[in-house]
């Protein structure tokens, strides 16, 4: 099978997820190869490279260890395997994902049997592999690095925290979009926004805004609910519902929005900008935009995912780019990043193919 | 007021120390009725919980989120007539928490008489952790200094007196931190040292690990004292206390559960509803303290916990409560 051939293949197994992974046609694929090794070709045959010519080599065997967090990464990052013709070993969270398995059927044989799932680490699988890719905790790749080799080409994908940056929406009409950014997955993603920053165009403006958004975290609960909670997620939502609402009751400068019996979304208002880190499951902090993001960020900073701006323009991204995420993109679209995103500011496929030049 | 104020002082000192019979149940209403009418905060909290100045029962007097004490002045008493503060310790950008006191006599009464009823060993000590004269504001310091005098703690300006620890020919007990008695281990380490105490020696450790990047099981933890100081596991103690109580919860061996004085009760609860779970389930752990007077007398704790009859076991901090505790800050000051 040429590169054409597993670009059809795993594109007709991207088809029934097409709303977790977007667009997905061999187009989109080979352009995604083509944007990374410069050439749709490049692990077929021999490209022309200045006066010489050069040809990619993919990995043997890629070892995938993915997280539980969305299945979005771990099909991205198995398809990305099975484009550069890997043998593709998929550590699974417990439990497993079924969207994994049922990409995987839908594979044709030839890709599938180079396909093998699990959900605890078969003895033997690291040293098989010739590059390894982590999605986890940071303790999680810290591990996997410690004890990859150094021959293995590695790429880790540690902690995450994502950010939306409203600039300027008089007709709060980036509200249902941020909070489907927000409860898609139960914000259990990297891509997921913590916290919203509102430039005050006027007193009290990010403060309305937090009402409009949890009107729309309400419009978007009743058409997907929220996934069941374990209890130290339900303890972790109550506490915090806890303390702000006591704050709320004595200070203006914060204010509480709780959506439904079951804990089903929470907003939170506070005008404190420091950043907030959200117990995750739809509880989502919106605070004033300060004149330095970056120090109020804080600690959270090494760590920013994707930036979701509105309006998005390049103008914006520019002025917040000391925020150093992977990808700016629009409110509304932050868990849909394109095939070609940077994850954690690494090219996915050229990370892992290593070349191969001739000269004439 | 004040005279309010120093009768239920009286009352619940005499009670704690055994002197007067007192009932927990309209005690801790006592102390709801004390706060609700001087102080502000937990006013307004009560009203917005719909419970007002006088409670029907123990059970139905809201517990005040741990965090409050960050945000809000919880005195039941004039600022001028505050005697000591302690504070948690803030690691993070959101500052620290305050508990304030218009007397320490029922604190430090609390301290002694909930170690003595709780069967712990009576001494002589070794303490691990900074004096309250060099941690004025911790109240784990505090509650280490009405248990053993100065001359045992052992630990000065961040470095521990590693020959003390090698002199002892008596059985002793040693308290502190789980993070300073890892920094003693690791000192240990380091000097090719390891101890085996006289027999009967025993120690109580406290404090969690987030924030610090360590994460030790207690049973790990438990085996290090053996290996290190020759202690049995079943000679160690856990203490489960905080900045915003008075007073503390113990428990014996790795396994042990918790338990604390007849004047304060832990409930274990369904995290929505705040109804008591049934045997066996895990909750948020809310803790009713006849002893904190001056403040709140219901916290609700950010801890997770099982409930095992009148005690719990403690399964600690849930995911969204934030990196801090008493013994992260003892661990920076002994790292400085």
């Amino acid at each position: 099978m040429n590169t054409k051939d597993r670009a059809k293949a795993v594109a007709r197994a991207a088809e029934p997820f097409r709303a977790l992974l977007g667009p997905s046609t061999t187009d989109d694929l080979l352009s995604w190869m083509r944007a990374e090794l410069g050439d749709a070709d490049a692990l077929d045959r021999w490209v022309d490279r200045g006066g010489a010519k050069t040809k990619a080599l993919a990995p043997d065997t890629i070892l995938h260890v993915v997280s539980g967090n969305t299945p979005h990464g771990a099909l991205q990052s198995l398809a990305g395997g099975l484009l550069l013709g890997s043998r593709n070993l998929v550590k699974l969270p417990r439990g497993g994902i079924i969207e994994v398995d049922a990409f995987v059927s839908n594979l044709p044989a030839s890709l599938r049997t180079t396909v093998e799932t699990a959900e605890e680490l078969p003895a033997g699988w690291l040293a098989q592999a010739d590059a390894v890719v982590i999605y986890g905790s940071d303790e999680t790749v810290d591990h996997f690095r410690s004890i990859a080799s150094p021959s293995q080409t590695f790429v880790g994908h540690g902690h995450k925290a994502s950010v939306g940056i409203i600039w300027e929406d008089p007709a709060f009409a980036s509200c249902d979009g941020a909070a489907r950014d927000v409860s898609l997955y139960d914000q259990h993603g990297c891509l997921s926004p913590q916290v919203f920053y509102v430039r005050e165009v006027q007193p009290g403006f990010a403060r309305e805004y937090a009402g409009h958004l949890a009107a729309a975290m309400e419009r978007f609960n009743r058409t997907h609910p929220r996934g069941p909670l374990r209890v130290e997620e339900k303890a972790a939502i109550a506490n915090l519902r806890a303390a702000y609402r006591f704050r709320a009751s004595g200070d203006l400068r914060v204010a509480l929005w709780e959506g439904g019996p079951n804990m089903d979304w929470t907003v939170v208002y506070e005008e404190d900008a420091w950043f907030a880190s959200s117990p995750l499951n739809r509880v989502i902090f919106v605070k004033p935009l300060p004149v330095d993001l970056p120090s109020s960020i804080g600690p959270a900073l090494a760590h920013i995912g994707a930036v979701g701006l509105f309006p998005c323009t390049e103008e914006l991204a520019g002025r917040f780019a000391a925020l150093r995420p992977s990808r700016f993109c629009p409110v509304g679209r932050m868990q849909e990043p394109p095939w070609t995103w940077h994850n954690g500011g690494i090219p996915r496929l050229a990370s892992l193919v290593k070349w191969v030049d001739f000269e004439p | 007021m004040q005279q309010d104020a120093a009768d239920l002082e009286t009352q619940v000192l005499s009670w704690i120390r055994g002197n007067r019979p007192a009932n927990f149940h309209e005690t801790v209403l006592r102390l709801h009725m004390f706060q609700f009418r001087h102080s502000a905060p937990y006013r307004a909290f009560c009203r917005q919980s719909g419970v007002g100045e006088r409670a029907e029962s123990w059970r139905q007097i809201p517990c005040l989120p741990q965090d409050a004490f960050k945000h809000a002045d919880l005195r039941s008493f004039p600022v001028e007539q505050t005697m000591k503060t302690f504070r948690t310790s803030g690691t993070t950008g959101e500052g620290f928490g305050q508990h304030h006191f218009r007397t320490l006599e029922i604190y430090e009464a609390a301290a002694r008489e909930g170690w003595r009823r709780a069967d712990m060993p009576a001494g002589p000590f070794l303490v691990i952790a900074p004096h309250p004269g060099e941690a004025p504001h911790s109240s784990l310091s505090h509650m280490l200094g009405a248990l053993a005098p100065r001359k045992d703690f052992i630990a000065h300006g961040g470095v521990i007196d590693i020959e003390r620890l090698r002199s002892i020919k008596e059985p002793v007990c040693l308290l502190g931190t789980a993070l300073g008695f890892l920094n003693l281990f690791e000192v240990m380490d380091k000097q090719g040292l390891s101890l085996t105490l006289p027999a009967g020696s025993s120690a109580m450790e406290t404090g969690g690990y987030k924030g610090s990047g360590r994460n030790i099981s207690r049973t790990d933890l438990y085996a290090m004292f053996g290996e290190r100081l020759g202690i049995g596991p079943d000679d160690i103690y856990n203490e489960y206390g905080m900045t915003e109580l008075s007073s503390q919860f113990y428990a014996r061996g790795p396994q042990g559960l918790h338990r604390g004085p007849f004047w304060a009760r832990a409930v274990v609860t369904d995290p929505v509803t705040l109804e008591e779970v049934a045997e066996g389930e895990t909750g948020i752990l809310l803790i009713y303290d006849a002893a904190n007077v001056g403040s709140v007398v219901g916290i609700r704790t950010q801890d997770l916990a099982v409930k095992r009859g009148d005690a719990f076991a403690l399964l600690g901090r849930d995911p969204a409560a934030l990196p801090r505790g008493c013994s992260r800050a003892a661990d920076e000051w002994m790292s400085r």
